[in-house]
């Protein structure tokens, strides 16, 4: 019975989930000289959301420069896409976090929305 | 029959060893998950207030979050402070929310809503200190006009509660 209302509670919530990983991700090296890269990955299970912003921030939350194919990433609904973040070594001391949030479609009428952020954090 | 047997041990001692490790590797990689388990409403009980409690009409939203690690995040939710789309408003609008603890899968949780720190006015911080799932409602309420109690103009209203899962 327990393991029929876990299923349930699966099947009937998972479709409005968002996820990021790696928690921790570590800076690596470039092509490029002055300038390091880390992998993410985004799971969107969000029906109602398509779109996803990233953001570079330091320990006070302020932005930092980062650079990525698209600061706003498409994700269809169940898949997952990979991107690249590309910090310079001069930004690379101050870079503390990296989150995605959904972007929201306001076309409802009184709504509360919910807006998902998971930030990673580098170690 | 002897020479079969000679010839099939002389064919296994000389046939190559085919066996091989093969390997299962894995990471168990720290993992958040923010699931909008409730979508919010606001219901409108008197003209210049709107709020998501449901004995006014409304729904609270309810945010489950499902990690795999313990001490590895903070979950801060904040609730609206400010309309993101409405009708023209004539006057002032105060915002109040409140975040709570609604549900939890262990009991070892129970001690979260008592530890949680507010970082900013409208917001609450959780550090998810039991790997599992923990449940939050996000109850705001919006209130036009101030001491003149101005009613809301007809039209939709959208705010936004931010859930956000932080590593530590």
């Amino acid at each position: 019975m327990n393991r029929f209302a876990l299923l349930l509670l699966l099947v009937t919530t998972s479709s409005y989930a968002h996820q990021m990983s790696p928690a921790y991700p570590k800076l690596g090296l470039t092509h490029i000289a002055g300038v390091k890269k880390v992998e993410m990955q985004i799971f969107n299970s969000r029906e109602d959301v398509e779109f996803y912003e990233i953001g570079v921030f330091d320990v006070n939350w302020k932005p930092i420069d980062f650079v990525s194919l698209y600061r706003i990433i498409k994700i269809d609904y169940l898949s997952t896409i990979k991107f690249d973040v590309y910090i310079t070594d001069a930004d690379v001391l101050n870079a503390e976090y990296l989150c995605s949030r959904s972007k929201l479609r306001s076309d409802k009428n009184n709504q509360a929305m919910i807006a998902t952020r998971i930030c990673s954090r580098f170690k | 029959m002897k020479n079969f047997i000679a010839t099939l041990s002389l064919m296994l001692a000389f046939s190559p060893v085919l066996a091989e490790n093969i390997y299962i590797n894995g990471d168990v990689e720290s993992r958040c998950s923010i699931v909008q388990d409730t979508a919010g409403r606001w219901g409108n009980p008197s003209a210049n207030v709107l709020t998501t409690l449901p004995a006014s009409g409304g729904q609270v939203p309810v945010i489950r979050y499902d990690y795999s690690l313990a001490n590895a995040y903070y979950a801060s939710i904040s609730t609206p402070i400010s309309f993101s789309s409405s009708p023209s408003l004539s006057d002032s609008t105060v915002f109040t929310g409140v975040v709570s603890v609604t549900q939890t899968s262990s009991s070892d949780m129970s001690g979260y809503q008592a530890a949680s720190t507010t970082p900013a006015a409208n917001t609450r911080q959780y550090g998810l200190t039991i790997a599992g799932t923990t449940w939050f409602s996000a109850t705001s309420i919006a209130t036009h006009g101030g001491g003149n109690n101005t009613p809301f103009p007809s039209g939709a209203y959208t705010g936004i509660v931010v859930a956000s899962c932080i590593a530590m």
